[in-house]
């Protein structure tokens, strides 16, 4: 999934005929005045300033600000812009006109293995998640689109009436058709209010999900993903993500702080095993990592640097099932590489390595790593006869 | 017995380097099983109308590659399954049009990063035309002892220690690759192996879930448990525990799933499979999965690390009720070794090859040339030049530097003479004619022979014989040349003379004069130069005879002598096609007034007898 912040996230629904509030997304304080002459609706509106970043809890942390006049928005903006929250420099925030409203609606649709789901409330905000059970479901098969009596009495069945109900099957229609053709995977208006300017309904808010696999059909998708755990990524995984989108096969770095077991393990499947087990065994996990798809050398060397350089780890586990064409000589001669680099650096001092896999050249990989014992590494070498995840009991409860 | 994939499954793969890939690692499989090849064909439209080359054990199959999908399976209609090996962009128009195939009854799609509209609309496709559709992002599909699709199972060694090559009593479905190997190796040492593996693939939406594969097990007599390894994320574990739950099961089920760790992890962070993925309101997460299969009466054993066990006293429980047997396994030495290479052979000493030719002066088999056992870079380093190089590998010495410093200038004084020589006209011609450079400069070189520029073997080869054999008797040499050979090869020139002497030939004299170098051959040949003067102006030393003595006294082998006019020479060759390209010189054709039409005068054709 891939998450896409407010400002194209209005974009997208702007061009798919679902209104939002006039905004504008700035990354310097420069722009305001001018963006000021440009734009009337700054000088009538009150206005919302808020920090455009992927950043969880935003009002809590005072990074979104309401009720702002003309003079009271720049100050804000300004204000704003270059703080530092959780190591990450707010670059851009979004000026949006403030809509007072009485009543919130909700609105989303959520792909399910069959096709969609339509969401609707006659509430909205924070009542959303305390009352999951109340919301009004409508499923839409793959393939085709919603009819309007469907629309119409879902919307009914959340309690709207009136012409409501056929402002919501407008709206959701419309949610819809976003949805579909932008391969979304989940699109979620909370709140949805009625604009006090034209009595239309109009979405204060849009969180949505897109299908980033898709990317490749849809040219006109100018912005980047924002990550989805409510911090902006490190530079060293922005790194690996970078070499991952350029190499055949994958490696990926998730950095957990405070963690003292780094992971360096091969495959989708068995690193979340390997997780699971360090988890389970009361270890705390300074990582997620996984290489597949036999990666190049270079790219797991350039992994492997950036796991050794996770601060105050005390294991790393270099775990992995029996692989299926990965070639192990190969992967483990860019961890290697690494390793060397990392120790000459100092950044494995006091640190057990520990490593079990099988598959292609299984054999020949394995002992290059049991070599570097002679090198004066920490490092403890397991092959397919130890079941699969007993090198974190070994690391974690002492070698068997 | 097995389920999907089984002795009758005939393949069609598309896609290129990929398929291709998957097609040896499938063809190892049939080796070690002692079975006929089953890939019938590959779809891949760049090469259509070519063959793949497979390595059937010692043999090579030539598997035909078609256009479309419909053009393989008309050829080749036992085909009954396709695999898809082809790109994101182009695998959902790949599977539609291999479900719409009406040969084709099962398809496996290993393609990663599959839109999951795409996999959505291929599901509904695949139930209405009522075929299995395997993955996306699903490694493949292996049958003990009957069918591989695909490069599950790894190498050729991990088939053998996995025990592939026969059945055992367990199904295994994974949603990772990876794991599938893992599980049957797990399988192989805990108990007698698989029957069935099947990756689904870690997606969000594999389509073909889990309770599918799991109705083929229960009516699949052979297997008689089957384990599946799931991750956190949808909702197919579930459905597997309301299918196990819903009536009394022959099949055990075993179950273990992945995503424990998501419970102490920052709010939001997900890891794994793009299907690794909870909702908003804990469903789908692996403990909750867990708790729904234990429910269900699924064998859950309590992490990874201890389904070796359970998977041991499953096999224990089924051979106390009669319903496995020991397997006998087949002895490793009576099991097939896929051929080695040549090359590994080779390394290991066991055999030997008599060569096909020999080599004396390079050696390219490390990092860098060796000549004639110096690296080059080491030769570069300390200041060795081109003679010295050409001296190694033309005669396989060390030159010094004098004898490097006379090469040197032999080769700047032949570089070239003009356009109108043979040679440099040839090539001319050529590159007027719109020849490229190689073909225009082997056209000039072919001129070089007993009249222009090839004198200098032969001039060598005389002279030293007339040093050995007349070393006082120049008139004595010049009548056994002149009975036995003809002229002197060396000696004379169309247009210099004793008057008009050759500066290159001066040249070369002078600097083998200031080096100081012994040169006995270029003294004789000289002494000759006095009793042929002295009869006839032109018949001077020219300069392929002076380059012959010098390069014979500096102890060049005879047979290298022309090169050094060939190498200098190519030089110049090359000059004039680059100068005629840059120049735009147009088509040469010969003047009429150049030519002496002595032929017969016009006369009329007789009948034709």
């Amino acid at each position: 999934m891939a998450k896409v912040l407010e400002g194209p996230g209005m974009e997208l629904f702007n061009k798919w005929g679902i209104r939002t509030p006039r905004h504008v997304v700035i990354s310097t304080s420069d722009q305001i005045e001018s963006l000021v002459q440009s734009n009337q609706w700054m000088r009538e509106c009150k206005m919302v300033v808020k920090a455009h970043e992927a950043i969880g809890s935003r009002f809590k942390l005072g990074l979104v600000k309401i009720d702002l006049d003309i003079d009271q928005a720049i100050a804000t903006a300004k204000e704003i812009l270059g703080v530092e929250v959780q190591g990450l420099v707010i670059s851009q925030v979004i000026i949006a006109e403030m809509l007072v409203h009485e009543d919130e609606y909700y609105l989303a649709v959520k792909s399910d293995r069959e096709g969609a789901e339509v969401l609707m409330a006659k509430f909205g905000g924070v009542e959303v998640e305390d009352n999951w059970e109340k919301i009004s479901r409508t499923h839409v098969e793959i393939g085709e689109k919603p009819t309007d009596e469907q629309l119409e009495s879902c919307a009914r069945e959340a309690g709207f009436d009136g012409e409501l109900v056929d402002k919501m099957r407008k709206f959701a229609s419309r949610l819809y058709e976003c949805y579909d053709n932008e391969d979304g995977q989940y699109m979620e208006i909370n709140p949805l209010i009625i604009s006090p300017i034209d009595g239309k309904l109009c979405a204060l808010d849009a969180v949505i999900m897109l299908d980033g696999d898709a990317r490749f059909r849809h040219p006109d998708w100018n912005f980047s993903f924002a990550p989805e755990f409510g911090r902006a990524y490190t530079e060293d995984e922005k790194q690996i993500m970078e070499i991952d989108s350029r190499v055949k096969g994958s490696v990926k770095l998730i950095e957990i702080p405070g963690g003292e077991v780094a992971m360096l393990p091969a495959g989708g499947g068995a690193s979340v095993f390997y997780s699971d087990a360090v988890v389970a065994l009361g270890g705390t996990l300074a990582n997620y990592s996984e290489y597949s798809g036999d990666p190049p050398a270079w790219a797991v060397e350039a992994l492997t640097d950036k796991v050794c350089s996770l601060p105050g780890i005390k294991h790393i586990i270099v775990g992995g099932a029996i692989a299926n064409f990965t070639d192990v000589k190969a992967t483990f001669a860019g961890i290697i590489a690494g390793f060397r680099k990392a120790k000459q650096e100092g950044k494995l001092d006091g640190v057990k390595i520990w490593v079990r896999r099988g598959g292609p050249n299984e054999a020949i990989g394995l002992e290059s790593m049991r070599k570097l014992g002679d090198e004066g590494f920490d490092i403890h070498v397991y092959d397919r006869y130890t079941p699969l995840t007993d090198i974190v009991k070994f690391a974690l409860k002492g070698e068997g | 017995m097995s389920i999907v994939a089984t002795k009758d499954t005939k393949v069609v793969i598309m896609g290129g380097v990929a398929g291709v890939n998957a097609a040896k690692r499938m063809a190892e499989f049939c080796y070690l099983c002692n079975r006929d090849y089953n890939v019938t064909s590959f779809v891949y439209p760049p090469d259509a109308g070519k063959s793949s080359e497979i390595p059937f054990g010692s043999q090579f199959l030539s598997i035909p590659i078609y256009k479309t999908l419909a053009d393989a399976t008309e050829n080749h209609p036992e085909t009954n399954t396709c695999l898809v090996y082809i790109g994101a962009n182009r695998a959902y128009t790949g599977c539609m049009e291999a479900l719409d195939n009406d040969k084709i009854k099962f398809v496996s799609m290993i393609t990663e990063g599959v839109p999951e509209k795409d996999a959505k609309l291929l599901i509904k496709h695949s139930k209405k035309v009522n075929k299995l559709l395997n993955g996306p992002s699903a490694i493949g599909i292996i049958s003990a002892g009957e069918c591989r699709l695909g490069v599950v199972g790894g190498e050729y060694n991990n088939l053998k220690l996995s025990k592939l090559y026969r059945q055992g009593s367990f199904g295994v479905l994974t949603k990772s690759g990876g794991l599938s190997n893992e599980i049957m190796w797990l399988v192989s040492q805990f108990a007698d192996g698989i029957t069935t593996t099947i990756g689904i693939g870690g997606d969000a939406y594999p389509c073909t879930d889990f309770v599918t594969y799991l109705e083929l097990f229960e009516k699949d007599p052979q297997t008689k448990s089957v384990i599946i390894v799931g991750e956190m994320g949808g909702d197919l574990e579930e459905k597997a525990a309301e299918w196990y739950a819903a009536k009394p099961r022959r099949i055990k089920l075993v179950a273990v799933v992945s995503g424990f760790c998501q419970e102490s992890l920052p709010k939001g962070m997900k890891f794994g499979h793009a299907g690794a993925k909870e909702g908003q309101h804990g469903e789908g997460s692996a403990r909750s999965k867990s708790d729904i299969l234990k429910k269900a009466g699924v064998i859950v054993p309590p992490t990874f690390g201890d389904l070796g066990n359970t998977i041991k006293q499953v096999y224990e429980d089924l051979k106390a009720t009669g319903q496995a047997s020991v397997v006998e396994d087949i002895p490793a030495s009576q099991l097939p070794d896929l051929p080695r290479k040549v090359e590994e052979v080779l390394g290991s000493g066991d055999i030997m090859v008599q060569p096909l030719l020999k080599t004396t002066i390079t050696d390219d088999r490390g990092e860098e040339p060796l000549y004639c056992g110096y690296p080059a870079s080491d030769l570069i380093e300390k200041g060795y030049d081109i003679p010295h190089i050409l001296g190694l590998l033309w005669n396989k010495r060390l030159i010094n530097d004098k004898e490097a410093e006379v090469i040197r200038r032999i080769l700047m004084l032949t570089a070239d003479h003009g356009p109108c020589v043979s040679g440099a006209l040839a090539t001319i011609m050529a590159a007027c004619a719109g020849i490229g450079m190689s073909q225009s400069v082997a056209a000039g070189l072919i001129m070089i022979g007993p009249r222009f520029g090839g004198a200098v073997t032969d001039a060598g080869k005389f002279f030293n014989y007339g040093l050995l054999n007349y070393p006082n008797d120049i008139t004595g040499f010049l009548a056994y040349m002149k009975k036995n050979h003809g002229p002197v090869p060396g000696i004379g020139h169309r247009v210099k003379s004793v008057k008009n002497p050759d500066r290159r030939v001066l040249e070369l004299k002078k600097c083998v004069r200031e080096l100081g170098l012994r040169t006995p051959h270029l003294d004789y040949a000289l002494e000759v130069e006095k009793v042929t003067t002295s009869k006839k102006g032109n018949l001077i030393l020219n300069v392929d005879g002076c380059i012959a003595c010098i390069l014979t006294d500096l102890g060049f082998p005879n047979e290298t002598l022309n090169g050094f006019f060939v190498l200098a020479r190519t030089i110049g060759m090359i000059g004039h096609w680059a100068d005629q390209k840059r120049e735009g010189g147009k088509l040469i054709r010969l003047f009429n007034y150049l030519v002496n039409f002595a032929v017969h005068r016009r006369r009329e054709a007789p009948p034709r007898k």
